[in-house]
């Protein structure tokens, strides 16, 4: 009964077939569970569950972070506004100072301490005192140096509260690392809130409901449906990229998918941090050396890091020679988007200084999928269509002189088009590949994007 | 009781539609107590199946609640209509699969939702043929 009852409660998302004549399926819960798995093309789960989940971990971040902004202010804000705003001048002499220990699970800290006397409406108030948090320092010299200023027996200015005399301070301001501080709270407070509204938006929705509700929201879009799509054609990439330069012989020059000039700039990047950071540590040990008092920990240390530092000049230096002698590959199209069925003219221009074995321009088209595997999202590629187009080779080039060469890009007819979503999509890209002597192969990648054919239809019914 | 059953039924009785078509249909719920109801929602929705984490578009979608009095005669059908898409075309890829379908979702005030759906095709598109034995997989 209990079971029974849980059942009821809870819509599931789990499927059975049942349906009835010639409807595929009907699709039903089973039991309560409390995970959710993917089997082929079948989700199990409780939705409701998943929701209720999400909504408790959005509340506490929301709950956490309020708390901790609420002790930020209290704790550290207001005593300080107070101190500055509301506490009373008045002058104090210097009885005593000293350092106090603080012993706590980090460690011995230091705390500087002055003890005044001064009279407010005829009382006589003594404590020690120095700032409103009675802040510790790491070292006694630190402290030491913070009451140096304050000579015994003589008259300096304090601040005391005129709601409890007994609380001064000879020492005001602002701590300026308090408001960065609390931007960790804040940002607790921005994903807890989001989070929680998100998830009340969809709470008890369909997934077909919250699918309509993401793509009737325009700024949604930016998020679950790639940004660069044509209304036209959804889920596929509208290309703009790719026609936005024009070619010199042919209609538009097509970019790289990825442009060896980032990579290097990427390299060099880690080269110059990597290597800037082992200086330091290198100009030490060379320093002990050049000392006579070489520290051989320190040497056996460095030298492991010292090596990745080298390694990733001697790659940069590699990438650099090879970016540089084998030049830019550059391929013209001759119209854009290609439609399934059409035949289209390639040109291929390939500069540098170099003796090519052989040079080859495919078409291919690739699926990816990215899943989840454990907490690690995957991606696998399958190349699924794959067509040599030119195939050239024996060429000396040399600076100025360029291979080129033309060539025909035929799409079949029943290709499948382009297709971008969250987890899935089908790429078509033109791939050049050269073998050069004395250099390691190459390989550039041109995305380009097909469109499904225009079909001419009568009447708007079904295909035969 | 009888579990209430849904039927869904394309007109045409075609499987295979044109982008720019439009596609049409009704769909019935039989032995269905309308109390208990609180919702009924309609989609003509594409999905991903294959390696991938599931990817979903709603090209349509229609709800009628309870509350509204929207429902009416549940055993009488009801009819639908749109007009499909350009893309995504239906599609029987090796890791990505893209399928078309109409989904008639029952939701009851307590328990579970009871979903029925009628697959279709749009576009022609052939499935690859299996890769060379040369072409490149990656895992990453």
């Amino acid at each position: 009964m209990i079971v029974e009852r849980w059942q009821y409660w809870y819509t599931l998302t789990i499927e059975t077939p049942n349906c009835l004549e010639d409807s595929e399926k009907t699709l039903v819960a089973r039991n309560f569970r409390y995970y959710e798995k993917k089997r082929g093309n079948r989700r199990t789960g409780s939705r409701l569950f998943g929701s209720l989940g999400e909504a408790i971990f959005f509340a506490a971040l929301l709950l956490a972070g309020c708390v901790a902004i609420i002790l930020g202010i209290v704790w550290l804000i207001v005593p300080e506004w107070r101190v500055n705003h509301g506490f009373v001048e008045n002058t104090c002499k210097v009885v005593e100072k000293r350092v106090v220990e603080v012993k706590s699970e980090k460690g011995v800290f230091f705390r500087p301490e002055v003890k005044i006397d001064y009279e407010v409406q005829g009382v006589t108030y003594s404590p020690y005192v120095y700032d409103i948090h009675h802040l510790t320092r790491s070292t006694r010299e630190e402290a030491q140096a913070a009451i140096e200023r304050f000579a015994e027996q003589q008259a300096c200015p304090c601040w005391y509260d005129p709601v409890d005399p007994n609380s001064a301070v000879l020492v005001r301001g602002y701590q300026w690392w308090i408001w960065p501080a609390l931007l960790i709270p804040a940002s607790f407070v921005v994903i807890g809130a989001g989070g929680l509204v998100y998830t009340a938006l969809h709470w008890g929705k369909s997934a077909e409901r919250r699918a309509a509700t993401v793509q009737s929201v325009s700024a949604a879009e930016l998020f679950d449906r790639p940004a660069a799509t044509d209304a036209k054609y959804p889920y596929i990439p509208d290309g703009a990229e790719i026609t936005s330069s024009p070619g010199t012989r042919l209609a538009y020059r097509l970019p790289l998918t990825h442009s060896p000039g980032w990579t290097l700039f990427g390299l060099l990047a880690a080269c110059i941090a990597w290597n800037g950071a082992v200086s330091v540590f290198v100009v030490t040990v060379v320093r002990c050396f050049l000392a006579g008092t070489p520290d051989w920990p320190m040497t056996l240390f460095v030298l492991p890091f010292l090596a990745v530092g080298i390694a990733l000049v001697v790659v940069f230096a590699r990438l650099l020679r090879r970016a540089a002698g084998i030049g830019p590959t550059l391929v013209e199209i001759s119209d854009h988007p290609l439609l399934p069925g059409n035949r289209y003219r390639l040109f291929l221009s390939q500069s540098g200084n170099l003796t090519l074995k052989s040079i080859e321009v495919l078409l291919i088209c690739e699926e990816e999928a990215v899943f989840l595997q454990g907490t690690n999202a995957r991606t696998e590629s399958r190349g699924v269509f794959w067509q040599p187009l030119h195939v050239g080779g024996g060429t000396i080039i040399r600076p100025g002189e360029p291979l080129e060469a033309e060539c025909d890009l035929p799409i079949p007819a029943e290709a499948m088009h382009s297709f971008r979503a969250r987890h899935n999509q089908v790429e078509w890209k033109l791939i050049v590949r050269g073998e050069i002597v004395g250099w390691p192969s190459f390989q550039r990648s041109f995305p380009v994007v097909v469109r499904p054919a225009t079909v001419a239809h009568a009447g708007g019914g079904a295909a035969p | 009781m009888n579990n209430p059953e849904i039927t869904i039924r394309l007109d045409d009785n075609g499987r295979t539609y044109w982008p720019g078509a439009t596609l049409s249909g009704e769909y019935r719920i039989d032995a269905l107590e309308s109390q208990k109801l609180q919702a009924i929602e309609v989609s003509v929705l594409w999905y991903s199946e294959g390696k991938g984490d599931e990817d979903l578009g709603v090209h349509e979608f229609w709800r009628k609640d309870a509350e509204s009095r929207e429902l009416g005669d549940l055993r009488r059908p009801d009819r639908f209509s749109t007009v499909l898409p350009q893309s995504p075309l239906s599609y029987d890829g090796q890791i990505v699969k893209i399928r078309w379908c109409v989904r008639v979702r029952v939701i009851f005030r307590r328990g579970r939702d009871l979903v029925c759906q009628k697959l279709f095709r749009l576009g022609n598109v052939a499935p690859p043929k299996p890769p060379r034995p040369n072409q490149p997989e990656r895992t990453g």
